[in-house]
């Protein structure tokens, strides 16, 4: 499948219209709430494409990225609150301490097979939620706010050198929007170089890849790194657009779940697939949660579970499985065409002579 | 100048079992060298215990000179010898070509030049026609010749096969056999391990008996073929069970 | 340290950890039969919890006379789910078959909170609560009823299962489907029916699990999220498909999480984050878990 689905070089058309619109995007669309639907679809797109890398290409199932999220969020966060230090120069500082940590705990765990890494992911990311929940550094449960950035009249104001914007939210569509294009070229720069094969390698079969020279370990634990740090920097992103986190919002398992979720609804491997499967499950999960969830009830919940279940039943390579599956009718059709323009030229002319 | 492939007195015990026990054998450059012996002869735990799949739990191998045993197979390859599996262990998620660009960049970094790498030796194992196939899709003659393909781009200065030929009709075989040797011509060396001798005599410049985890014999294939241990050895295969598998 | 608090924590541990066993078993039961785990299991255990609180509410029968028909529910749940939902995916990517079941918690769990809404609840005036005043010594220990009653009947479940899967005909096709797919149909042996059977049984051990901590636990609709977490652990420490593993893991799980804040005299806040800890602890010595069979 990967072989279909991978991003096509010469292809720059449609990315280029693609980029047009989502650059266009909040000029035409001056609605608070479907802003903000883009902005988390990009945060979405953005930690999916992370754990792609390392879920997708290398076939480690992880559970638990959303700790590489908190603690993206809430190293600029301290920075921040206690020495001022802008979430800009925060960012890159939690993304290597995200990289750090994944590399030192992931070693022993790339050991586990299937199931038992992806619970030991869970686990791991249940601890840290545990620990930053009762970490009176942090502020325990009770979470950190982000203090405000006041103009000269006292009032809180956009500032672009502490990724703070008060009046409106489209400096931050933007600032996600450009995270996200930075998440997709990593992505496309791995898929297309040797860490890329070395890591679908892995995926398919450790001992072949061995035996041809891969180390596997490095390339697994190179591999979590990119990924912990892609996650980190959104998990940055998403403490200054809510101004507010706590251990809940940027560690708990169901965010680690979703993210791997969208992924594997796009289609696990590809680089498409993580920002189709954003573009769908997110829309849908806020306009089920606006929609329905307003009078209190949960039926927003159903419809999404109903859904996740019915996808992975009846499309369980992901929705890039569809576009694959039409290409292929296509490519199986074309023959037929080619014959008929090479050597069979009274059929292709026969319609026009018919009439 | 010394043998590319020495092994001296090389034993591997799995519990209680002697798989290997104190087999001393070299390859010398520019050869091909047929490993033969009746099932559970030990021939692919000598294989393992060489390619770095595991330790020997004592003896030597050296390899061009280095001492490697005990390597990590990644590091074996790196030295410049490649092996195949007896069960084929394509990358079935992956396209011909791709399998063979991960053999490529053992010997570099660039995706361009692995392609390259990988679309010629295609040509020349004769697979270009089938580049964009998925590994999963391929017949068992198609993923082994595969398989050589990527341990041959790789760019190994020995190659060992396992059980190649296993499995192929006649004529598949013939092309085999002509592939092989058109790799020797190109100066790789070759180690060949078979289960059915006759495979092994026309090609090989050498052929070693294993049985029961010991060296039985060696020397030039026809010598090897008229030496009564060898045909004990496989005539009494006749009278054993067939499921004690060969590892 | 006193003596006897930790002797009163190590049997506290020992009987929740029954319980944790219990709820584990069904899930390392359907991984041993099919290699699936089912992520919709905390759910399964919440309803069967309702299950026992409606018993109660609705038709005014305690849990413990309500225990057969909440088991036969959840076994006809788990077997349906099997038809539905599981048959089609068997040859799925493992990704595909976490997300269904996933998918098929989140669906349940909502429909437990548009329906019965996500208020806390719990069974009125059970039997086994007021039994005895609800707890009893044991020399200087003090055990609650509920609690006591529910490892009993855990550990009755555990040796029926066992009678079940090693004595009888229908228990040794269940193995012999675990073991060799193909082998077992030529046998003649319908390895479709025993799938449908082995999720049958996981969610009837679930359901007996829900039944009997609905005497003594709170009742809402995520309540099965913790408790999944901890099977999850439970499962994978014992070796997943294991299931003396799960007995064993889920009474480690349990005297771990309750004996180590007394012993270590740390915050019990951190008792899940030793559990877990001591989780990776144990399977990075041991990657396949304590019972694990690769």
């Amino acid at each position: 499948m990967t072989g279909f689905a991978r991003s096509r070089p010469g292809g720059w058309l449609p990315v280029a219209a693609t980029l047009s619109a989502l650059v266009v995007f909040p000029l035409v669309v001056d609605d608070g709430s479907w802003l903000n639907t883009a902005v988390l679809v990009l945060l979405y797109a953005g930690l999916a494409q992370a754990w792609n890398i390392l879920g997708g290409f290398a076939g480690q199932i992880s559970l638990g990225n959303a700790a590489f999220f908190g603690i993206g969020a809430y190293t600029s966060t301290v920075l921040l609150d206690r020495w001022n230090v802008s979430p800009w120069l925060g960012m890159p500082i939690g993304a290597v301490i995200a990289a750090g940590f994944a590399v030192a705990v992931f070693f022993p765990f790339f050991r586990l097979g299937g199931h038992y890494f992806a619970i030991a992911t869970i686990a791991l990311a249940e601890i840290l939620l545990i620990l930053f929940t009762n970490w009176a550094f942090v502020r325990g449960a009770r979470g950190m706010t982000i203090p405000f950035v006041r103009g000269p009249d006292r009032r809180p104001t956009d500032s672009w050198a502490f990724l703070q914007f008060n009046e409106s939210r489209v400096p931050y569509y933007y600032v996600v929007l450009g995270l996200a294009v930075l998440a997709v070229a990593i992505a496309i720069a791995v898929e297309r170089s040797k860490l890329g094969y070395y890591l679908r390698a892995i995926k398919n079969d450790q001992q072949a890849a061995r035996s041809l020279g891969v180390p596997v370990l490095r390339y697994k634990l190179i591999a979590v790194a990119i990924s912990a740090a892609v996650s980190a920097v959104f998990g940055t992103f998403y403490a200054q657009y809510l101004l507010f986190i706590d251990p809940e919002t940027t560690m708990r398992l169901e965010l680690s779940v979703l993210i791997a979720l969208v992924a594997i609804l796009g289609g696990v491997g590809t680089v498409v697939g993580p920002l189709l499967g954003a573009l769908v499950l997110i829309p849908l999960s806020e306009v089920t949660r606006s929609q329905l969830a307003g009078s209190g009830n949960t039926l927003d919940l159903v419809l999404y579970g109903g859904l996740i279940m019915l996808i992975a039943v009846f499309q369980p390579n992901g929705l890039v499985a569809v576009g694959d599956r039409v290409r292929r009718r296509r490519r199986a059709v074309r023959p037929a065409g080619d014959g008929a323009e090479r050597g069979d030229a009274p059929l292709v002319g026969a319609p026009g002579a018919g009439d | 100048m010394p043998a590319l492939l020495e092994l001296h007195a090389v034993s591997k015990r799995f519990g209680g079992l002697d798989a290997n026990r104190d087999v001393s054998m070299v390859v010398e450059e520019h050869q091909i060298v047929g490993l033969i012996g009746p099932n559970g002869a030990g021939k692919t735990t000598l294989f393992n215990c060489v390619s770095g799949f595991f330790p020997p739990t004592s003896g030597t191998i050296r390899f061009a000179g280095r001492e490697i045993a005990g390597w990590a197979p990644e590091r074996v390859l790196r030295a410049g010898l490649a092996r195949t599996f007896q069960v084929v262990r394509t990358f079935p998620e992956m396209t011909v070509l791709d399998n063979v660009m991960i053999g490529a960049f053992a010997r570099t970094n660039r995706a361009n030049e692995a392609r390259a790498r990988a679309t010629d030796l295609l040509a020349f194992t004769g697979l270009a026609g089938r580049a964009r196939v998925r590994g999963a899709d391929l017949t068992i003659a198609d993923k082994k010749r595969l398989e050589l393909t990527r341990a041959l781009a790789t760019q190994p200065r020995l190659l060992m096969l396992d059980e190649v030929m296993a499995g192929l009709n006649p004529a598949e075989r013939a092309q085999a056999v002509a592939l092989i040797r058109a790799i020797r011509d190109r100066g790789t060396t070759v180690l060949l391990v078979e289960h059915v001798m006759e495979v092994l005599m026309p090609i090989s410049d050498h052929v070693v008996v294993l049985d029961s985890g010991r060296k039985i014999a060696e020397g030039p294939p026809q010598t090897v073929v008229r030496d009564p241990n060898v045909i004990a050895a496989y005539l009494g295969e006749k009278y054993r069970p067939r499921d004690e598998g060969s590892a | 340290m006193d003596g006897d608090v930790l002797l009163q924590a190590i049997a506290s541990g020992l009987l929740i950890g029954m319980v944790y066993a219990l709820i584990s078993v069904g899930l390392t039961l359907i991984f041993g039969l099919m290699e699936i785990v089912n992520f919709a299991h905390g759910e399964f255990l919440m309803l069967a919890m309702y299950a026992a609180f409606f018993g109660r509410s609705l038709v005014g029968l305690d849990p413990m006379l309500s225990l057969p028909a909440t088991v036969g529910l959840l076994f006809l749940l788990g077997v349906l789910t099997y038809r539905g939902i599981i048959s089609r995916i068997l040859h799925a990517p493992m990704l595909a078959q976490i997300f269904a079941t996933f998918g098929l918690g989140l669906f349940l769990r909502g429909l437990a909170q548009f329906f019965w809404s996500p208020d806390f609840r719990s069974v009125e005036a059970p039997f086994l609560a007021g039994l005895s005043g609800g707890g009893v010594e044991v020399g200087s220990v003090s055990l609650g009823v509920p609690q006591s009653a529910a490892a009993l009947l855990a550990g009755l479940a555990f040796l029926a299962l066992y009678l079940f899967i090693d004595r009888s005909r229908t228990g040794l096709a269940l193995q012999a489907v675990a073991e060799d797919r193909a082998t077992a149909t030529l046998m003649g042996i319908n390895s479709d029916r025993m799938f449908a059977l082995g999720w049958g049984l996981g969610a009837a051990c679930v359901g007996l699990a829900g039944a009997v901590l609905a005497t003594f636990y709170y009742i809402y609709p995520s309540v099965g999220v913790v408790f999944a977490l901890i099977a999850y652990i439970t499962v994978a420490l014992g070796g997943f498909g294991s299931v003396p593993g799960a007995l064993v893991a889920g009474l480690l799980v349990g005297l771990v999480e309750v004996v180590s804040p007394t012993l270590f005299g740390f915050s019990p806040a951190y008792k899940y984050a030793v559990v877990f800890g001591f989780y990776l602890a144990v399977v990075l010595v041991r990657p396949q878990g304590l019972f694990g069979r690769f």
